[in-house]
């Protein structure tokens, strides 16, 4: 699967997180912002790059901004943003995972 | 009591729906009202379920002390949007007229760090950056940041590491709201109770004809007195009966007679307020002293138990064990006139009806209330005011009259007007106005029952509005 145009998901809202995911080249490459980034950065890390590969997805560009999102809501907010960039869905597909 | 146990349980893509509408609202907002700053005010609570009626509730009062806040900043504000029932948790979206945003988030963060419950709000101040809608932070601010509600480290850290179990959090978070709306409920069941016993003043004051009283119509018998000024007396002594209030309501223990001496040191401060307004004349000493104790037991028995008759006189005689003994034993020099009355006819006035617990009020006085409630106000409480006063040795009476034998005159002439009917019949109507001249004439007074017919209003609208007791025991 490719990332063909520019998705966004998500709010800057405490406790949440924005998505923004675009076509890459190098595998995912994610550009994280986060307050609990020292302490949990690793971990948001692998709950996004495992949410898209889910898709088979191998290249994506991703800027993240975290608000100290639990992970089960950065996985809702990465699948909401890789399937506006499919152009699949509006919604989670929840089976994905 | 666990507040989590009711309430429709709530699953994240609802949550982050809710999220994204949220946002869509505030960017609205902020892009339409530049001149303002928006705050959004909601709850953070740990769990599935984010609203039910005490949830609900806990919002919407504890935010009202939040917008007194701002009344009291000179801040005026409205309400943008709300939404209260939505699963997600109440809402309310705020324009506040103060531009200084950094000011607006001193004011928030001031009030969610005001009590521990308070610090379940989240008031976000809402700013545009790269015209997306965001909060200021704290640290923006040097403000510190929240801690967590059990351990007091980083809130933030806590919550992302999940350290505290949803079972811990959810005990806390319930006794906090819990603990709160028991506070707010006495709250506001010593202003309802103040404003009842405002409404029997005024109720009081403004029923006529009245032999021997001041009614709208008439005051002859008291030519330095008008209904005006009793009612601006009766004012003044508002902020008064909600504190004995709650003082009734918040008192612990049993030792009631140590109540009744709090209630008069608040007594005395009251009459100096009302002597104020009314330019030293005494409009409502006697309401002061009954309604005040009345007020307080009315708050005990709420406390306690269920407002009835029998629990109010048990109370208030309890209360007043010592009074006679006090007050007619070691006396000053300077006598009040129901003392001297004592002393020279041996007959207790206000303060023996008072420590049998009111028999007159509730024995003649709501008796007569209740069979008389299908009658027009004035009415009912004209023959309510007739009855006491036959049944009361009115102490105001004795004083004018100078003698007390005038109480058997008093009775002879109550009793001619009930049998004419009372204010049910034309004669009985013509007999109560010819008393009234009567009464102006002589310069009689029916100063005492006045005060009881209040305490008879008072108590009948305390038992109607608080029937079902307090809520939360």
């Amino acid at each position: 699967m490719e990332i063909k145009q520019t998705a966004l998901a998500g709010t800057l809202e405490s406790s949440d997180i924005q998505v923004t995911i675009s076509q890459g080249n190098h595998g995912i490459e994610i550009d994280l912002d986060s307050s609990v980034e020292k302490l949990y950065g690793k971990q948001i890390r692998k709950v996004i790059i495992e949410t898209i590969q889910a898709y088979g997805i191998e290249n994506a560009k991703v800027k993240a901004v975290d608000k100290g999102a639990l992970d089960c809501v950065i996985k809702a907010r990465v699948m909401t943003a890789v399937q506006r960039a499919l152009g699949t869905s509006d919604e989670p597909n929840w089976e994905v995972l | 009591m666990d507040i989590f146990k009711q309430g429709q349980a709530v699953d994240i893509p609802t949550v982050l729906k809710n999220r994204d509408y949220r946002v869509q609202v505030q960017q609205k907002l902020v892009g339409h009202h530049a001149h303002k700053t928006v705050v959004a005010a909601k709850l953070n609570l740990p769990g599935p379920i984010k609203n039910n009626a005490q949830i609900k509730q806990f919002f919407i009062t504890e935010l009202q002390q939040f917008e007194q806040q701002l009344m009291q900043q000179g801040i005026l504000f409205e309400v943008a949007t709300e939404w209260l029932n939505a699963v997600t948790g109440p809402e309310r979206f705020y324009l506040i007229g103060e531009k200084q945003k950094f000011h607006v988030k001193q004011l928030t963060t001031a009030f969610e760090e005001s009590t521990p419950a308070r610090r379940l709000f989240d008031l976000d101040v809402l700013i545009l950056k790269e015209q997306q809608v965001q909060s200021i932070s704290r640290t923006e601010l040097n403000l510190p940041v929240r801690k967590c509600l059990i351990c007091n480290r980083n809130a933030k850290e806590c919550g992302r590491a999940r350290t505290h179990s949803l079972a811990e959090l959810q005990r806390k978070v319930s006794q906090l709201i819990v603990e709160t709306l028991v506070t707010t409920e006495k709250k506001q069941t010593a202003v309802q109770l103040a404003q009842l016993g405002l409404q029997a003043m005024l109720d009081e004051v403004t029923v006529w004809p009245k032999p021997g009283l001041v009614d709208p119509v008439e005051h002859a018998a008291h030519p330095d007195m008008d209904h005006f000024l009793f009612i601006k007396s009766a004012l003044t002594l508002e902020p008064y009966l909600q504190k004995c209030a709650m003082a009734g309501l918040n008192y612990p223990g049993n030792d009631f007679p140590a109540l009744f001496q709090e209630l008069r040191t608040l007594g005395k401060r009251a009459e100096q307020a009302m002597l104020t307004a009314t330019a030293g004349i005494n409009t409502h000493k006697g309401a002061v002293f009954s309604l005040g104790i009345m007020t307080a037991a009315v708050g005990i028995a709420l406390q306690h138990k269920q407002l009835t008759n029998d629990n109010l006189q048990r109370i208030v005689r309890q209360m007043l064990v010592n009074l006679m003994e006090n007050d007619f034993t070691q006396m000053s020099t300077k006598l009040s006139a129901g003392q001297k009355q004592y002393l020279q006819y041996q007959l207790g006035g206000v303060r023996a009806e008072a420590s049998q617990g009111y028999p007159t009020v509730f024995d003649y006085g709501l008796k007569t209330l209740r069979i008389t409630a299908n009658l027009p106000q004035n009415d009912q409480n004209i023959i309510t005011l007739m009855q006491l006063a036959r049944h009361a040795d009115d102490s105001t009476l004795i004083k004018r009259a100078g003698n007390p034998a005038i109480l058997k005159w008093k009775n002879q002439q109550i009793d001619r007007y009930f049998e004419l009917g009372a204010s049910v019949t034309d004669e009985g109507r013509r007999f109560l106005l010819t008393l009234q001249t009567e009464f102006a004439k002589r310069h009689l007074s029916l100063g005492g029952s006045a005060d009881l017919l209040i305490l008879t209003i008072f108590i009948d609208k305390a038992e109607r509005t608080f029937k079902d007791g307090l809520y939360y025991k």
